[in-house]
């Protein structure tokens, strides 16, 4: 797939797909993912099992991230070259959507 | 006391997968338990009394599932019961929160959309075959015995049935997604 077209499929982004995203930075399997992401929320986000084999599944048919290793039957996957660009178009998104409502946030409720 | 029980047809009855799972989960609160699911278990399903258990059940069609796919459910503590068809039929016991395999919106719809999907195969086929049966008694009635004709209607009439009745099947699920 290529960027422009990933664009349009990815951007907004889910929730999920973005965490998906960004664990990948490093390497991780399918149950590391999960832990990472309930860390970096404080538990807000807790993935199922179905929701990231689907995200997997999508990810890595699109070009976003690839497989490392499948020991054991125990896929680890990285995001791609493709798969970063996506990522900073999301993150450029949000930070723009930030901008907007910092104000808010600053003012006392 | 009775330890077993027979259900007949349980996954025509429930049609929408969170109601089948919330049946199996009912039935495992009652102590009746399922061991193994197999290819007949939508036609037929024995359950066998015992200890009143809290399970999440999980039902999950998949017509082509990758290799790392069972793998994954099982990371996450699911026991892997078995597959009726293509559906894979997962479980974990609970105390406290509901464990949830689609935590997401995307991935909830994403599962109602693959079991639409395959009723819409069995739909279509009816619906041809109703189709198809209903020309040759239009077309080709001049040239059909009165029997051949009346069992050419017969079956255009029980595949035109068939093929509403999975149609209402498909809307209920999409419409049940919904809300």
């Amino acid at each position: 797939m290529n960027e422009e077209k990933a664009v349009k499929k990815y951007i907004p982004m889910t929730e999920t797909m973005f965490f998906i995203l960004l664990s990948l930075q490093q390497e991780h399997h399918g149950y590391g993912i999960m832990q990472y992401v309930k860390q970096l929320t404080n538990n807000r986000i807790i993935l199922g099992a179905g929701t990231i084999y689907n995200s997997l599944s999508r990810l890595e048919k699109d070009g976003l991230i690839r497989a490392l290793s499948d020991d054991d039957r125990r896929k680890t996957y990285i995001t791609t070259g493709l798969g970063k660009k996506i990522l900073k178009v999301e993150a450029k998104r949000l930070a723009e959507l930030y901008k907007n409502v910092k104000s808010l946030l600053e003012e006392p409720l | 006391m009775k330890t077993k029980k027979i259900v007949f047809f349980p996954a025509f009855k429930r049609v929408v997968p969170a109601d089948f799972e919330n049946w199996l989960e009912n039935m495992a609160a009652e102590g009746w338990h399922i061991e193994r699911v197999r290819q007949w278990s939508s036609i037929i399903m024995i359950f066998k009394k015992g200890k009143s258990k809290k399970y999440r059940f999980v039902y999950d069609l998949r017509a082509i599932a990758g290799k790392d796919y069972i793998s994954t459910y099982r990371q996450f503590g699911w026991e892997n019961l078995g597959r009726m068809a293509s559906v894979y039929i997962w479980r974990m016991e609970y105390d406290g929160k509901r464990p949830e395999a689609f935590t997401d919106n995307d991935s909830i719809a994403g599962r109602d959309k693959r079991t639409i999907a395959a009723v819409s195969v069995s739909f279509s086929l009816f619906l041809l075959a109703a189709l198809t049966m209903s020309i040759a008694a239009i077309f080709f009635s001049g040239t059909l015995s009165a029997n051949d004709r009346t069992q050419l209607i017969i079956g255009a009439v029980f595949f035109i049935v068939l093929a509403v009745l999975l149609g209402t099947v498909m809307l209920y699920i999409h419409k049940r997604g919904r809300q």
